[in-house]
């Protein structure tokens, strides 16, 4: 046969050879088949010496364009058969990955201690400080120097737990106001999360539960200042559109003091139980800082004014998460804390 | 305070409804609500008893003819006081009363045309003893539920305790006045007593006026039913004419009054401090034990009355009684405040002289009662005696407009507050642009300054009509929050890494303490409401224990919790974080190659919760601390430790111990760890920065600061150290890391026991130079170096080959 029918015998060959192969392994024989040292090709090529100048670059033309070709269809072939093996390995791999995780678990937040987080920072991101003390606390702080002088009926508006060290259970974070004002010079504005114990138990009244303080003093602060600012903070808490109604009421270390009502976030405004009725809920008492506070805190009343308030995080969170019985925020049953997964 | 609508309208006409009244009054400063007395029945009509006789079976029934002005009827009763001649109401056959439906009904043969009824049928009380007895002069077949005012708006008002001027029908009415503008009227008997010999003395200061009223030859009886009908909507219950004025007066004028049998007193009448350890008997039938801060009314032989708080029985009114001497009398707050709560008695009576009395008002209450008892009991005034000792000085108070504008951030109008100070009967007056006001009696407690008339002025004028505005903060004032960013990190920390949240109660019993024989805390809780809930605790693990007992009630054993509290100690508190885990590791599932393995066959264990633990430091950035022996008698004493940093310990590790375990009953598998986060001071101005607590150290650590990353590739060696069992690996591990500059990291990867008493260590150790390449010969003889330098601390130490 004619070396140049030969050659393209060899194509052929070439070609329906590559086509039945299906694996690398093959390919690879088939690469060094035609291409090896031995190959098909190299051995015509060797053989061109043989032919006439002419001949020679006639046929190694032809030869060359034949292994060109045989290498770029090399080529191809493996890379397709590359990508189809790494398709197989994949698919082995397949898992369900609807099957439960197994990482671990997050914990579940307390509905109180996120409550009272969320609310300290509201008031953290308008500029408030956070400050605290200790729960158990001079009678002086807790009351008299709060203008509730010792045999005041307003004793009685907090029943306390009198400690064998002739201190008391703070009832109120409201001592932390005197602290403060006492080792800082206002500008004040400040909040005080914590504790605070009374002695009271049934379902709406827990011995120890949650309150957070605010104070407000500088040199013109007034009772509108006071009730922007709690709008800001309700709004915050209870979304835009809640309406919020203040009332006077008397606290012994304000005047004028007020409580703080929301409309009822059950019923809307309508009347029902959690609301008795009204329509409204009582949220915070507040007022304006007594000249008589200020007083026993040697800050001047007639330079500078103020305003503080007070609210129980129990009574906040107890709303927000529809929570009927005070005293399952502190029995710690998983199957009341699991219910607050993630809430902050 | 109840005050029925009824009786509001004898000092205001009301032109609005009881609705708006309520509304206003709780947007004033008075809590108020409605209720009503009881609701209209329709069926009950006034009859006369005419005749009553033995049921012939029952003896526990009367059966009576009652007559209504037209017709007779039989009527069975249950009632053993009946008589011939009371008027009563009867319940017509048909009639729904609240708790049954009346139908014509036998009782042994005897028929029964209806039924008479007491307030408790009416659902008005709780218990009745008798028929309710209407009085003599009544109309027969009158309407039964219009005579008893059935259905009568109620307002039933909280006052706080600066309102002591709202204790009485007469204070509620000149708040409604002030806010609505109605007019006020008041009905004061013109009564010309004449000022005689009735030997009273006052030998205290903390009785402020006294004035004594003899009446003689009265007739103790029944009161008409509209007094007693208004003492009932007021919520009290009538006893007799003198009693039931006294009580009457204190509703409507809010002044306490007291009436004595005057033939049970023996002599002269004084006002005095009590001895200590005398004894009376009072109303209430309970023997009291005084002491001498007492004021009592005594008389030559004994005490008649804990003065301002309660009568004794020796005096009181009877139905035998003749004569009276009527107390009208003003007491000091604190004294009368101070017996009441020693004692442990509180009544209408304390309860306003406590809140203050309008010592003014004194001779108006004393001929307001002078004139009711002539008119219900008769007799005549034998003389009185006022001693008004301590003389009401009204003081002024300047009010500028500039201050109500300071407070409040809005300009008012003059006019318009001294308007609202005079409806409140506050006389006020514009002085040179500026308000003045005297301070009337009545609210001599509650306002002495400037303030106080603000409060007065916004209130009356609605707090709603001061617009919201807001504060400029001053950015001087701000500080980081790093405290609470410390707290939130460390509880987010835990709730993260799988541990739920609790909050448990900071009280706990000695109990608790005794089981695990530590010291009970020092900080007690004098009037507990449980002694199991009396000693203020020391550490956190009394609620992580309590946390696991309650939920193994409901079968959960495996928690992991923790919580972030108080303890208490006897000069300071420290915050603490208690961590628990329990059980089995609750991680979900786990897979082993491709097959499921569900977790809840892994339980914890030390290694596993310390983890949990270091993590918790390295999150705040602090390495530096140190695994000490702990000495805690409820941990095994192998598997836990303490945790120190700087030198001080922070806090324990551990398995609990099998008996306390035992002893709670609870899981033996449970790791329990208490971190001491913050020292709290309790003294003003000590710093919460001290050592030995992760809040102090978390402010104090030091930034890292960069080092260069090594220019030269690490030559990784395995070396297997054989040591001593006893030896620490931690300890091992660190006098390897520091006994040579060049180990650049290393880490521990197995751990295997040789014999009895040898072990091996084996660590991957990576050397690098900052200054070149290391070879294999200079990593050799680096090796060398080390060996030789840990036998001078570890003798027996080899390589194992």
């Amino acid at each position: 046969m004619d070396i140049k029918a030969q050659l393209l015998q060899v194509k052929t060959d070439f070609e329906s050879e590559v086509e039945s192969v299906d694996n690398l392994q093959s390919l690879n024989e088939v690469k060094v088949k035609y291409l090896g040292k031995k190959g098909i090709i190299t051995s015509v090529l060797k053989s061109l010496g043989s032919l006439s100048p002419e001949e020679r670059r006639e046929v190694g033309l032809i030869a060359n364009k034949i292994k060109d070709f045989i290498e770029e269809t090399l080529k191809t072939k493996e890379e397709n058969l590359k990508t189809r093996e790494l398709e197989e390995k994949l698919r082995k791999e397949y898992l369900d990955v609807t099957l439960p995780h197994s990482w671990h678990q997050i914990g579940y937040s307390h509905p109180v201690i996120a409550t009272l987080y969320e609310i300290t920072s509201i008031f953290i991101s308008m500029g408030f400080s956070v400050e605290s003390g200790p729960e158990v606390e001079l009678e002086d702080y807790n009351f008299t120097m709060l203008n509730i002088p010792p045999h005041h009926p307003a004793r009685d508006m907090q029943d306390t737990f009198y400690l064998n060290n002739g201190m008391v259970l703070r009832t109120h974070t409201s001592p932390v106001q005197i602290r403060t004002m006492l080792t800082k010079k206002p500008p004040i504005s400040m909040v005080a999360p914590g504790r605070v114990y009374r002695k009271d138990l049934d379902p709406t009244h827990s011995p120890m539960f949650h309150q957070i303080e605010g104070l407000v003093v500088d040199k013109d602060i007034s009772f509108r200042d006071l009730k922007g600012v709690l709008k800001i903070f309700l709004e915050a808490i209870f979304g835009k559109d809640i309406p919020i109604r203040f009332r006077p009421s008397y606290f012994p270390f304000t005047e004028p003091s007020a409580e703080v009502d929301i409309g009822c976030t059950v019923c809307k405004g309508v009347g029902c139980k959690v609301c008795k009725g009204t329509g409204w809920l009582e949220i915070l008492g507040c007022g304006m800082v007594d000249p008589e506070v200020f007083k026993a805190v040697n800050i001047d009343p007639q330079e500078y004014s103020g305003f503080a308030f007070g609210l129980g995080i129990e009574r906040i969170a107890m709303l927000k998460y529809q929570i009927t019985d005070i005293r399952l925020l502190f029995n710690n049953d998983m199957r009341f804390l699991s219910q607050f997964e993630g809430i902050g | 305070m109840r005050v029925p609508i009824s009786w509001l309208k004898d000092f205001i006409d009301i032109n609005t409804t009881p609705e708006d009244v309520a509304n206003r009054l709780n947007l004033s400063g008075l809590e108020t609500t409605i209720t009503k007395f009881g609701y209209y029945i329709e069926g009950l009509i006034t009859v006369e008893i005419k005749d009553v006789q033995k049921h012939p079976q029952r003896e526990k029934l009367n059966i009576c003819k009652v007559y209504d002005g037209t017709e007779l009827y039989q009527v069975v009763t249950a009632d053993q006081s009946v008589k011939v001649g009371d008027k009563v109401i009867l319940a017509k056959v048909g009639t729904k009363l609240p708790s049954k439906d009346i139908n014509l009904v036998e009782f042994a043969g005897v028929k029964s045309e209806g039924m008479l009824i007491s307030l408790e049928d009416l659902g008005l009380e709780e218990k009745s003893d008798t028929l309710f007895i209407l009085d003599e002069d009544t109309s027969l077949g009158v309407d039964g539920s219009e005579l008893l005012g059935l259905g009568e708006e109620i307002f039933e008002i909280e006052i706080t305790p600066n309102r002591g001027d709202c204790l009485s029908v007469l204070g509620v009415a000149r708040e409604v006045s002030a806010i609505f503008g109605f007019k006020k009227k008041d009905n004061i008997p013109t009564l010309n007593l004449l000022e005689k010999d009735v030997t009273i003395e006052v030998l205290t200061d903390d009785c402020y006026r006294y004035c004594g009223v003899v009446i003689k030859d009265v007739k103790v009886k029944k009161s008409p039913l509209n007094i007693r009908l208004k003492l009932i909507k007021a919520g009290l219950s009538p006893i007799n004419n003198i009693v039931d004025i006294t009580n009457y007066l204190l509703i409507q004028e809010g002044q306490p009054l007291h009436a004595f049998d005057l033939d049970k007193i023996e002599g002269r009448l004084t006002v005095r401090k009590a001895e200590d350890g005398e004894r009376v008997i009072t109303l209430d039938s309970v023997e009291r034990v005084l002491s001498k801060d007492d004021v009592v009314i005594a008389d030559d032989a004994k005490v008649l009355a804990l003065a301002g708080v309660i009568g004794g029985n020796n005096s009181k009114i009877t139905d035998e009684t003749q004569n009276i001497l009527l107390e009208v009398a003003v007491f000091d707050p604190i004294s009368v405040r101070k017996t009441s709560k020693r004692l442990g008695i509180s009544t209408d009576s304390s309860y306003r002289f406590e809140r203050g009395i309008d010592i003014e008002r004194v001779p108006i209450v004393r001929d307001k009662a002078v004139d009711m008892i002539l008119s219900l009991a008769g007799g005549k005034v034998e003389g009185f005696k006022d001693l008004y000792i301590k003389p009401y000085k009204p003081s002024k108070i300047i009010l500028s407009l500039q201050k109500i504008e300071k407070v409040l951030g809005e300009k008012l109008d003059s006019k318009e507050c001294e308007g609202i100070l005079n409806s409140l009967d506050i006389p006020t007056t514009l002085v040179d642009g500026a308000l003045e006001s005297v301070v009337p009696a009545h609210r001599y407690l509650d306002i002495s300054r400037d303030i106080d008339l603000i409060e007065e002025i916004a209130r009356i004028k609605g707090y709603d009509s001061f617009e919201p505005s807001y504060p400029k903060l001053s950015t001087q004032s701000f500080t980081l929050q790093r405290e609470f960013d410390f707290f939130r990190k460390t509880r987010e920390y835990f709730l993260s890494n799988g541990f739920t949240e609790v909050v448990n109660y900071t009280f706990t019993s000695e109990e608790f303490y005794q089981k695990l024989n530590l010291p009970v805390p020092t900080i007690k809780i004098e009037n507990y409401i449980l002694k199991s809930q009396s000693v203020m605790r020391d550490t956190v693990f009394a609620g992580l224990i309590e946390t696991v007992r309650e939920n193994l009630r409901f079968g959960r054993k495996d928690l992991s919790i923790f919580e972030i509290s108080s303890t208490f100690f006897k000069d300071h508190e420290e915050i603490k974080v208690g961590i628990l885990a329990s059980g089995k590791l609750i991680n979900g599932y786990n897979y082993t190659d491709r097959e499921i393995k569900f977790s809840t066959t892994k339980e914890w264990d030390i290694l596993t919760f310390k983890g949990v633990i270091e993590n918790y430091l390295r999150s705040l950035g602090l390495f530096n601390f140190k695994i000490t022996k702990s000495d805690k008698s409820y941990l095994h004493p192998y598997l836990s430790f303490n945790i120190e940093i700087d030198g001080k310990v922070v806090g324990y590790v551990g398995k609990l111990h099998p008996k306390t375990a035992d002893q709670f009953e609870i899981h033996s598998n449970c790791y329990i760890s208490e971190l001491k986060l913050k020292y709290v001071p309790r003294i003003l101005g000590e710093s919460s920065l001290k050592d030995g607590y992760i809040y102090s150290c978390y402010i104090n650590k030091l930034n890292p600061v960069y080092r260069d990353i090594p220019k030269y590739p690490p030559v990784k060696r395995d070396i297997a150290f054989v040591v001593n069992v006893d030896v620490k690996e931690g300890e091992f591990e660190e006098d390897l890391k520091l006994a040579s500059e060049y180990i650049y990291r290393l880490r521990l990867f197995d751990v295997y026991r040789l014999s009895e008493d040898k072990k091996s260590l084996a660590y991957s150790v990576e050397f690098i130079s900052p200054h070149r390449s290391l070879s294999d010969e200079e990593v050799n003889s680096l090796v060398d170096e080390i060996l030789d330098k840990l036998k001078l601390k570890y003798n027996e130490l080899t390589l194992r080959s």
